[in-house]
């Protein structure tokens, strides 16, 4: 289904199916972090391609991007972006130091790489146990740069579909242990058959 | 003065202007320039090829299709296609994994078809900056045709 012919109807309701994913999620990261984690209300934006990196605070801020590709019933990418502020206030509370400066070492990749398949895993179970639908988050990759060349490899497997990209997204902000703001952007761009997937289930004739 | 050139986007300029495009993955920035006119191309590419049968929209968004536009517009405008010389920047694998590396990257089949685009047509490849797996900022000063290539993680800057 082209991306253009969504109705608000079914944009509430992918709306909706990302709340609950994204509620799942945050319950699992704050378990983790003992700390209490605020979300935004998910917006869900159908978009030029070109636009994506602007909306993430501009091509050239430096980020922390751990992505997943959606396996099973249906197809998407999973990307979740953290400023690398935020990623080194997460690496402090997780390993239990003070972590300075991002430094990417093997430990620290691989914590963010698992706070990445936490996240990703609740939020796929949740939205599959709702829609009845397998879905199963592939190994996490992390890349650690410029926004824009972090998202784009997200983007060429949108775009071979077409030209606009539909986001589901949701901010999400924990405190540390020493009440500064953690904040990251947990996005899920569907493929445009997986659409189909999610709407047709949602009226129950999945 | 400076422009900035979107994901699959084609500009064409004339000194001395600039053009920029930021943050390239895997995407690919392909330049063109005239030095005799000083006139000059940047597209900002995602992906190698358009697949047959494909209607290539934006045309700009395929590395081979882009390259034919970007010249048939520059002459148009003035350019002479005999002196034409081109650049490429971009190309990354920005997520190194396991079981990718058996297969290629995007980002080396953008240069690849580039190359090969390039090659057909006869325009000669005056400096690359590819592969590897960082992100890079490039502008394109028109004035010079130098390409500067800003890489954010390393903060240091080349000039092809």
């Amino acid at each position: 289904m082209p991306f253009r012919e969504l109705n608000s109807i079914q944009l509430d309701a992918l709306r909706e199916i990302s709340t609950i994913g994204m509620g799942h999620a945050a319950t699992a990261l704050s378990q983790i972090l003992e700390q209490r984690i605020d979300l935004r209300v998910p917006k869900v934006s159908i978009m030029a391609l070109d636009t994506v990196p602007q909306q993430l605070g501009g091509a050239e801020s430096l980020m922390v991007g751990i992505t997943l590709q959606i396996l099973g019933d249906a197809r998407g990418n999973i990307m979740l972006l953290f400023p690398q502020e935020s990623a080194c206030r997460l690496l402090s509370c997780l390993l239990h130091r003070e972590e300075r400066a991002l430094v990417l070492n093997e430990l620290n990749v691989s914590a963010l790489k698992e706070v990445g398949n936490i996240l990703a895993s609740a939020y796929l179970s949740a939205i599959g146990n709702l829609l009845r639908k397998t879905l199963i988050p592939s190994v996490p990759l992390l890349a650690y740069d410029m926004a824009g060349a972090v998202v784009d490899y997200v983007l060429i497997d949108l775009s071979k579909g077409g030209d606009l990209a539909l986001m589901i997204e949701t901010d999400f902000v924990a405190t540390d242990c020493t009440d500064r703001s953690i904040r990251g952007h947990f996005f899920m761009l569907p493929d445009p058959g997986t659409l189909e997937v999610f709407l047709s289930a949602l009226k129950g004739d999945g | 003065m400076s422009e900035r050139v979107g994901i699959a986007e084609l500009r064409i300029a004339r000194a001395p202007k600039v053009l920029k495009a930021f943050g390239l993955g895997s995407c690919l920035a392909i330049t063109l320039y005239d030095p005799g006119s000083r006139l000059g191309g940047l597209v900002h590419s995602l992906l190698p090829q358009a697949g047959r049968g494909e209607l290539p929209e934006p045309p700009a968004k395929y590395v081979d299709v882009a390259i034919g536009l970007m010249v048939e517009e520059l002459v148009r405008a003035g350019a002479e296609a005999a002196r034409l010389q081109a650049k490429i920047a971009g190309g990354a694998n920005m997520f190194e994994s396991a079981y990718v590396t058996l297969v290629d990257s995007i980002g080396m089949r953008n240069v690849r078809s580039a190359r090969t685009a390039l090659a057909a047509r006869h325009i000669p490849l005056a400096g690359e900056d590819v592969g590897g797996n960082r992100g890079r900022t490039v502008e394109f000063h028109l004035a010079s045709g130098q390409l500067l290539v800003y890489c954010a993680r390393e903060n240091r800057t080349k000039t092809l």
